[in-house]
């Protein structure tokens, strides 16, 4: 069941990037509404503008013009700063390349962003999320002493140990084998479906999209479908 | 934003235990505190030293000095109003033991001495002034005479025992330079030698010890006034050694410039160094920004690490510096006017830390508040180019910074426009490099590409986006310019170590030869030596009163300071008189007198002294001699070799102005080759008992230690710059690697082969080594020059070839770091070097 507040909800978003001259309109008129608690895949070619919609979305970049609500904040009004600490606790992500901090065990990675947030009893929840997981027994790791499929475990950890209402997953799988690719699919629905929140994932694999209640396929900066699978 | 103490959490779980890429900061501070801290230390404990010890050191509260005669009973009387007074004489002796002589320091003192502290003698005694017919000598007359205590030794006509051997002697600093190891007699020794007869070169010395409530300075004024023309050298408590005080304070300026070098070099790496690191924290800074930190987090977080590691380099620097200090001092050995042992001096320390932390705000301040902005797509979109750098949001902080650096350089700054215009030059340098890379960078974007593909990338690696080029020409020209500084310092040192102390000297000089026994002497030199010369020159002492136009001239009393360079009116100088003109010596103005002349006094004067002066030919010269005042016509100026180990007098006087007055004579004896020495030392301390020998190639060897003492001091302290200088450029080479590693991992991928890749970056330092090899050879050099020249007045004799071979070495070695630098990333494999990227 959604509420009728939506997660997103985006009215002619636009993205140009570059300079005068050799501008490239990257987002043109996106219009999206996202209802909370629904899952979401992004579909589309290389170029299509997945990954630029979704940094928009999470407030990684400011669009060039529309407007832009995100769990009732009003980003399209918000400075960088104000957008970093709109994020915080509301907003998590998961990225191909998992990108966790290299210098940090697995459990101070999954610790920082409900430190920033200003969470209580940081180490506890991090050290349980990273337990739901499955990595409980790998909490002293560092990245580089983990596996890719342990590595995006600890991003997915990371990402949803706020409870966010709101996660993002840019090509999840991406970096990772077909098997260890469909265990993190499955772990990233449980526990989106234990935490209640909305999920929006950019992928190439129809096959992954066909999980999602929702797919919305981009193709040249505009939505060029958009269909409810379930 | 989130709390301090988040920020920290975060920061500490993000810093390498062992600082992996801030070492570079760690280092630069380390050396740069340390030096200041070092330097701060040992110049403050001598100047504490210098300051509270003043009354000890000289003896008293003030010293009134006069040559070649004892004070008069009124000014005596005069003295011993001011509190209590203990008199004496200083006089150069011969000591003799059995078939052993040496030329001594006779100090001869009355009951009083010493009026502040005690002598303490080797055998732990604590003893005020020797009985009469005792004597307390130093160790080195000891060892020369081989004589220890209850053994008998000779001065002049006169048989003393040795009572004890000086351990500590209180008052020893403010004695100055003396030709000989001091021996200690009781007042009427002297007199009873014959060393103070009419003529004879001895100084008579009273301290007087004042009562609590007297000031010095008005003590001496009043004696001043009272006795205008008695050729009294006063000295306070407060300048109880102003030779080491002047030294000193030398050293200490030319410390200070080394510290504040080693600070900037050491700022230029911290710059690089923290640009470095935070660059290679891009990507957690963006994932920091995708968690939701906001840049003001990012700044605190960052800020937290630098500082972190900004305190454990200056608290290792300052504990290095405060152990180290012993080290220095002992370095420095005899030069130092007091021994510094271990010493902690809050304030120095402090100085240092602040000096570090200030440095490290000025310079790390601009890439952190870059680093703020670095963007979390920065994960999305692959290596973006740098951000345009936001130089206004480090303006406040910069400034801050350099406002409390010139604050903190001129606290306590003796020579304030020094400091100003070293921070001045240093920040221009800066400057000028930070151009030179922009024109390099701008010169490479318009320079045609070249076909070779290697060079091709090369070029493009000077001023592509993200390229190290500016750091690199500021790291590479104060690097290679340190390299020059030391080779032109140590050789220029070395030249005047030859140059200055001459080769060919005289063989003895001889002190108060009685002007009646001239012939004797001769004879007695030419039996001993056959084929010797002896020259000799009657000597005098007297100080000068008054100089200029006979209508108005000025008396030196009255000035409220005496200029610089014009030293020979401070105290007694040596006189002599001359019928013809001293040989070596040029006439550059006026005339001089013809023999026999018998009209007006006459005097010819250094050409140097009449310029500080402002003097003419047909001005007058008054002196006080013997406590006469007299007056002479400048008749000449001239020029004195005064680099020749000779008579070189800055004043010469025409007989009839000197003769008549009570002297004694000196004299210089050439011995023929391949002559016995012992025999002419002998003779001559046996049939001129008053009359002092000095072995000149003792003198000589001295002299030279001493220099040569200087000359590694000197080299010690740049050397602390050079190794700043060293780890700058090895860390701008690594920060440069680390931004070319993609492009080498990249172009083995393509097919590259080792050889091409070192080819290119041998063609890339090479482009750059071959254009700073100029900026750091003007750099180096220019430096030198000041340091040699302007702050220790030696001469400017650097060996071309060595400092240019020093310079390629540098160059050479700027390759060779470089090369180094690229092996491991060329050895390994590509797939696994394109894994690891």
């Amino acid at each position: 069941m959604t509420s009728p507040l939506p997660a997103i909800d985006a009215r002619n978003l636009t993205l140009t990037l570059g300079e005068a001259g050799s501008a490239v309109d990257v987002l043109r008129g996106i219009d999206l509404t996202v209802p909370q608690g629904q899952t979401l895949a992004l579909l589309g070619p290389s170029g299509s503008g997945k990954s630029s919609l979704m940094a928009v979305l999470t407030g990684l970049e400011r669009a060039t013009s529309g407007q832009l609500t995100v769990a009732g904040a009003d980003f399209s009004a918000m400075d960088e700063d104000a957008l970093a600490t709109a994020r915080r606790g509301r907003i998590g992500v998961v990225l191909q390349a998992f990108h966790l901090l290299p210098t940090m065990t697995a459990l101070e990675n999954v610790m920082t962003p409900l430190e920033l947030a200003g969470m209580p009893d940081a180490r506890a929840r991090a050290e349980a999320e990273l337990a739901a997981v499955g990595l409980g027994h790998r909490l002293a790791h560092y990245p580089a002493q983990l596996s890719g499929g342990e590595q995006q475990r600890v991003a997915i950890a990371r990402a949803l140990a706020p409870r966010p209402p709101l996660v993002f997953a840019d090509e999840p799988t991406g970096n990772l084998d077909a098997a260890t690719g469909a265990g993190i699919v499955d772990l990233l629905f449980a526990r989106r479906a234990e935490a209640g929140a909305t999920l929006i994932i950019i992928t190439h694999d129809p096959a992954l999209a066909e999980r999602c209640e929702r797919v919305v396929t981009l193709a040249d900066g505009r939505i060029a479908r958009d269909t409810t699978t379930t | 934003m989130i709390g301090w103490t988040a920020a920290w959490t975060i920061a500490r779980r993000d810093l390498s235990a062992r600082f992996r890429g801030l070492r570079l900061l760690l280092v630069c501070l380390f050396l740069g505190v340390g030096a200041l801290a070092a330097i701060g230390t040992l110049t403050g404990a001598i100047g504490k030293e210098l300051s509270t010890r003043g009354r000890a050191i000289l003896g008293g509260d003030v010293e009134v000095s006069v040559w070649q005669r004892s004070a008069t009973d009124a000014e005596r009387a005069a003295f011993a109003r001011q509190g209590q007074v203990s008199g004496g004489y200083r006089m150069q002796a011969m000591a003799r033991a059995g078939d052993l002589a040496a030329p001594v320091e006779l100090k001869a003192v009355d009951s009083a001495w010493p009026l502040v502290d005690r002598l303490t003698l080797k055998d732990g005694r604590s003893v005020g002034a020797p009985a009469e017919g005792e004597v307390w000598i130093a160790q080195g007359a000891a060892d020369r005479l081989g004589v220890g205590p209850g053994a008998a030794l000779s001065i002049g006509t006169l048989t003393l025992k040795v009572g004890g051997i000086i351990a500590d002697e209180p008052d020893r600093l403010s004695e100055g330079f003396a030709l000989g190891p001091v021996v200690i007699a009781h007042q009427d020794a002297p007199a009873k030698a014959g060393l103070t007869a009419p003529g004879a070169m001895y100084r008579a010395k009273y301290r007087i010890a004042l009562t609590a409530s007297a000031d010095p300075e008005q003590v001496v004024g009043s004696l001043k006034q009272q006795f205008p023309s008695s050729g009294f050298e006063l000295r306070t408590r407060d300048r109880a050694a102003p030779g080491a005080e002047r030294f000193v304070a030398r050293m200490g300026d030319f410390l200070i410039l080394v510290g504040l070098a080693a600070l900037v070099i050491a700022g230029i790496g911290i710059g690089g160094g923290v640009s470095s690191y935070l660059e290679a924290r891009r990507g957690a800074v963006a994932t920091l920004k995708v968690l939701g930190a906001t840049s003001g987090d990012i700044a605190r977080i960052y800020l937290l690490q630098i500082a972190a590691a900004a305190v454990a380099g200056s608290v290792a620097g300052l504990a290095a510096g405060v152990l180290v200090t012993p080290l220095l001092a002992k370095a420095l050995g005899q030069l130092l006017p007091v021994a510094s042992g271990f010493t902690l001096d809050p304030w120095a320390l402090l100085r240092a830390a602040l000096f570090g932390l200030l440095v490290a705000t000025v310079f790390a301040a601009p890439p952190l508040l870059a680093a703020r902005r670095f963007p979390a797509m920065a994960l999305f979109r692959a290596r973006v180019a740098p951000l345009a750098s936001r130089w206004r949001d480090a303006v406040l902080p910069v400034a801050l910074g350099v406002a409390g650096i010139v604050a903190l350089s001129l606290i306590g700054s003796r020579q304030p426009e020094m400091v100003l215009g070293f921070l001045g030059g240093a920040a221009a340098l800066l400057l000028l490099l930070g151009g030179l890379g922009w024109t390099i960078r701008a010169l490479a974007v318009r320079l045609p590409r070249p076909e070779q593909p290697l060079l091709r990338i090369a070029l493009s690696n000077l001023h592509r986006p993200g390229a190290q080029t500016g750091a690199l020409v500021t790291a590479l020209g104060f690097g290679l310019a340190a390299f020059v500084l030391l080779a032109a310092i140590q050789t220029s040192l070395d030249a005047n170590i030859q140059s200055r102390v001459p080769q060919r000297a005289p063989d003895y000089f001889v002190l108060d030869v009685p002007r009646d026994r001239a012939d004797e002497f001769r004879q007695t030199v030419e039996r001993e030596a056959p084929g010797a010369t002896v020259r000799t020159v009657p000597a005098l002492r007297g100080s000068i009163l008054a100089y200029g136009p006979a209508e108005q001239m000025i008396r030196v009393s009255e000035m409220k300071e005496i200029p610089e360079n014009a030293w020979p009116l401070r105290g007694e100088r040596g006189l002599t008189y001359s019928a013809d003109i001293p040989e070596g010596n040029v006439i550059t103005a006026g005339q001089w007198w013809p023999k026999d002349y018998s009209g007006e006094p006459l005097v010819s004067i250094d050409e140097r002294l009449a310029d500080v002066l402002d003097l003419k030919v047909g001005d007058q010269l008054t002196i006080g001699l013997l406590g006469v005042e007299r007056t002479a016509k400048i008749a000449s100026f001239r020029r004195i070799d005064w680099d020749s180990l000779g008579f070189n007098y800055v004043f010469v006087f025409s007989p009839n102005a000197l003769a008549d007055a009570p002297h004694n004579l000196a004299a210089m004896i050439d011995l023929p080759k391949d002559t016995q020495r012992g025999g002419m030392l002998r003779t001559l301390v046996r049939n001129f008992p008053s009359s002092s020998v000095i072995e000149v190639g003792g003198v000589l060897t001295q002299a030279r230690d001493l220099l040569r003492q200087v000359s590694l001091a000197i080299l010690a302290a740049a050397s602390v710059a050079v190794l700043a200088g060293i780890a700058v450029l090895l860390g701008a080479i690594a920060a440069a690697r680390a931004s070319r590693t993609y492009d080498n991992v990249i172009l083995r991928v393509l097919g590259a082969s080792r050889r091409q890749l070192l080819g290119l970056q041998l063609a890339e330092y090479g482009l750059l080594a071959a254009v700073l090899a100029g900026v750091a050879l003007a750099l180096g050099t220019g430096t030198a020059w000041l340091v040699v020249v302007k702050l220790f007045e030696f001469d400017w004799l650097p060996n071309w070839p060595i400092v240019f071979a020093t310079l390629g070495m540098g160059l050479a070695l700027v390759i060779v770091f470089a090369l180094a630098a690229s092996l491991p990333l060329l050895r390994a494999k590509p797939a696994r070097a394109l894994r690891e990227l």
